[in-house]
């Protein structure tokens, strides 16, 4: 296939297996090539396990990922991370104890080696995430707000093909979420990013994203646009429905 | 063949030692999150206890007599030592391993250097308990050594009654398990963890007690129990007390049937050898889970 | 701006013990200086692996395998001084590469407990060897005639050399790293970091700097015993560290040379020199969790808001 009509990214029947406990079964999915995609599903649906498995930090029972046409199921994360995957966390995303500056330049230390062209990828990554005015702040010190788009600028520093974002809009008011969604967008103009987006904040997520796949007990329930996604019965009575 | 018996029962009375010590460590360990280095002079000074005031406590009783007094005091000593360690030091550092690693460290030169002045720093022995062998399909066994190892697994036997059938242990497993929530207690959490320092405490001591009549007595024969002991909570995994006694009498059965083919010496580092490599396959121990 | 002052601070001291050993290179004080480089440049190592989270009880091992070689290839083979640091700085950076990629896969409690092992295997091994001269050691590490006067200056500008590299490096995007896996190892991974590469090599440029420093220890007192590499030595390293504050490479270097002064006047009590050392680490970590370096930078905090406060 050539690799402009290859998928960036491919999950091939992954199934996740917790003991005995079936976290995700058998779901197949592609990512294309400067989509936006969300991952949505009620608590415990299977986000956070197929997040893992495609950024590494799991191993897939059965199945298989595919990253721009390689296996990449038994890459460790950093290496995954060096041929363009990057994550967020959702929770101690952050290098508390160091600089916004210390930490944007350990996320880029591993791509650049030149120190001249590193530090102006580090000011273009600044620039973008508007972390300007806080450089020489501790993480720990930061408002909410901008310590979750720096852990976006961490993820971004590698300037990956596919970046993954677990929950970057939580604890977000109105005016952060439109800021961060800004951001999430510019990411994919102005660098062709794809992202894989998980959240729960519902509205952000149907302005954002260009598909939506939908998760329920371990299992694909279904994918499609957002006025799709939202008007598929079966998927307003999993999940939509009872949510509003 | 009887040499076979006489390794086996080596084994068992070694191995019943190493059980004790290590249970300690590795029980400290899992309730207050903290290695205590000064677990093997815990060890040391309670064996140099009994062999002190052994022949000049009692003079004129018999040796069991004199045993059975001297350890009773060198435990109350022990105890009261650890108390006071507990509550000027230790309990400062609950959960915070490097630095109570570190702290004691210290506790271990002050307790070396204070050893070795107020004793001396030369060996010393305690009589034999009992005289005599026991034969046993052809081989003589030390009726003393016997008796050390039975003594010291019924004293294993009574640490697991106490932490798998009392509300005690059963309080103190619930820490192991989840020490965050544990701390969120506060002072109840304090506490429990003193009475599971003084457990492992007196388990270092019941050891150094039972091996007092059966070897020359040195100040320096904690830190190189505690050597050992590090090996065996590796490979039985930190905290796992399952994996403390496999591993003791592991390390035991390679010691004792290795020094009689081989030197005792390249059997330790063979010991070495074996647990590094096994670091490269299990991280976590032969038996333990991850613990950072 | 405290720890601006505190580099200049060593820098300063560095220059004059420098010019004090060129000036009277006989004098008794020079052994002092001596001591407190090799103290400085224990503290500086061991606190370098702190750096990625890791307490290395055999950080003594490595300045034995640095003395032992330094101390094997001048009395076998006759090199001269400088070579025998640079193959004792190899030895020990190779013997790191091999212990490390087996040991720096597990963390905490694990690796201080292999890693103490570690020193009493090699004290063991030394015992067994033949030809290191079992118990009694190897007796004979001396530098040329003509070369003895300029050779404290030498020892205490190489070893200030190092420990300023392990600081500079400290500051480098690759000691950034370091702190990075301390701080949170998943997110380092997720970056691109090779963490068990990185955690090795973090282990090799320590024990390097620890091994010179163990063959100029071997040169200083002529000869080498397994006594003089047991896991005191990382126990001593660590009081300096704490007493000095591991927050900043100065840190180390304060609580050496406080520590090696007090243990001048304390040589006099015999045994209890052990005692008070204990007692220096065990106060210490109830007293001064930060250490001095960390109590003075509150200090100053605490004093620059005041003045901030009665100013506004």
């Amino acid at each position: 296939m050539p690799a402009e009509t290859q998928p960036l990214f491919a999950a091939e029947g992954i199934t996740k297996r917790f003991g005995g406990l079936v976290a995700v079964s058998d779901v197949s999915f592609e990512i294309s090539r400067g989509e936006i995609l969300g991952l949505i599903g009620p608590n415990g649906a299977g986000k956070s396990t197929i997040f893992n498995l495609i950024s590494g930090f799991y191993r897939v029972t059965r199945g298989r990922t595919v990253f721009q046409g390689q296996d990449v199921s038994s890459l460790p994360i950093w290496k995954l991370a060096r041929i363009g995957l990057a994550r967020t966390f959702q929770h101690d995303s952050l290098l508390k104890g160091m600089t916004v500056r210390d930490n944007i330049l350990v996320a880029t230390t591993q791509f650049i080696r030149n120190p001249a062209e590193r530090e102006k990828r580090m000011s273009e990554t600044i620039d973008i995430m508007g972390l300007g005015e806080v450089l020489d702040e501790k993480a720990s010190n930061l408002p909410h707000g901008h310590q979750r788009i720096l852990s976006i600028a961490i993820a971004f520093s590698g300037r990956p093909a596919l970046l993954c974002l677990d929950e970057p809009l939580t604890g977000f008011n109105q005016t952060e979420v439109l800021g961060g969604l800004d951001i999430i967008r510019r990411l994919r103009e102005e660098f062709a990013t794809t992202v894989l987006i998980v959240e729960h904040n519902m509205r952000a997520v149907m302005s954002l994203c260009d598909r939506i796949l939908v998760l329920h007990h371990g299992k694909l329930l279904g994918s499609g646009s957002p006025e799709e996604v939202q008007n598929d019965p079966a998927i307003i009575e999993a999940y939509l429905g009872k949510s509003e | 063949m009887s040499t076979f018996i006489q390794l086996l029962i080596n084994t068992l009375q070694i191995g019943a030692i190493y059980v004790l010590f290590s249970l300690g460590l590795t029980l400290v360990f899992g309730v207050m999150r903290l290695i205590n280095f000064a677990h093997g002079e815990f060890f040391a000074l309670t064996a140099i206890l009994i062999a002190m005031q052994m022949g000049w406590l009692l003079p004129d009783a018999p040796f069991w007599l004199q045993y059975v007094v001297s350890f009773a005091t060198a435990l109350g000593v022990l105890m009261a030592l650890s108390v006071v360690i507990y509550q000027f030091g230790l309990s400062r550092f609950l959960g915070d391993l490097s630095s109570g690693f570190i702290f004691s460290l210290g506790l271990v030169l002050m307790m070396r250097g204070l050893i070795g002045q107020i004793f001396g720093n030369y060996p010393m022995t305690a009589p034999p308990l009992v005289e005599g062998a026991i034969y046993v399909l052809g081989g003589a066994i030390s009726t003393q050594k016997l008796l050390v190892a039975v003594l010291a697994l019924i004293a294993t036997g009574g640490l697991l009654y106490l932490v798998f059938r009392t509300k005690l242990g059963m309080a103190l497993r619930a820490i192991a398990e989840d020490q965050e929530a544990a701390m969120l207690q506060g002072i109840r959490y304090k506490r429990l963890a003193l009475y599971g320092f003084l457990i492992g405490s007196s388990l270092a001591a019941i050891a150094g007690g039972l091996i007092a009549p059966l070897q020359v007595v040195l100040p320096t024969m904690g830190g190189e129990l505690i050597m050992k002991a590090f090996m065996i909570v590796i490979i039985g995994g930190l905290g796992s007390i399952p994996g403390a006694i496999v591993a003791s009498f592991l390390i035991a059965a390679l010691e004792s049937f290795g020094s009689y083919f081989i030197d005792l010496p390249v059997v330790t580092i063979g010991v070495f050898v074996m647990v590094a490599v096994l670091l490269v396959i299990r991280p976590q121990g032969l038996l333990g889970h991850v613990v950072r | 701006m405290l720890f601006d002052k505190l580099n200049l601070l060593f820098l300063a001291t560095v220059a004059a013990s420098v010019a004090y050993c060129l000036a009277v290179p006989g004098a008794f004080f020079v052994q002092v200086i001596l001591w407190a480089t090799l103290a400085a440049t224990l503290g500086a190592g061991i606190r370098f692996v702190m750096l990625v989270g890791e307490l290395n009880i055999g950080t003594s091992a490595f300045y034995g395998i640095g003395g032992y070689t330094a101390a094997y290839l001048t009395t076998a083979y006759g090199l001269p001084f400088g070579v025998a640091l640079v193959a004792a700085g190899i030895a020990g950076g190779l013997v790191a590469a091999v212990f490390g990629y087996a040991t720096m896969r597990t963390s905490g409690a694990y690796f201080m407990l292999i890693s103490f092992a570690f020193a009493e295997i090699f004290r063991m091994l030394v015992v067994e060897s033949d030809f290191l001269g079992g118990n009694n050691g190897i007796i004979g590490l001396f530098v040329s005639v003509e070369y003895e006067p300029y050779f404290a200056a030498t020892v205490v500008a190489i070893l200030a050399t190092l420990i300023s590299a392990l600081a500079v490096i400290e500051n480098s995007s690759l000691g950034k790293s370091f702190i990075a896996i301390r701080e949170r190892e998943e997110i380092a991974r997720s970056v691109g970091i090779n963490v068990l590469a990185i955690r090795v090599l973090c282990l090799v440029i320590s024990s390097v700097v620890i091994a010179v420093a163990g063959a100029c220890s071997g040169f200083i007192t002529h000869l080498v015993t397994p006594n003089d590499y047991t896991f005191m030595i990382a126990v001593f390293a660590l009081a300096y560290v704490k007493l000095g504050g591991e927050e900043h490479p100065t840190g180390p270097i304060l609580g050496a040379i406080l520590l090696t002064l007090a243990a001048q006047y304390l040589i006099s009590f015999g045994a209890y020199q052990q005692v008070f050392f204990g007692t220096v680490i065990a106060v210490a970590m109830i007293l001064l969790p930060q250490g001095i370096t960390g109590r003075l930078r509150d200090l100053v905090r605490l004093t620059a808001k005041r003045t901030a406060r009665d100013a506004g």
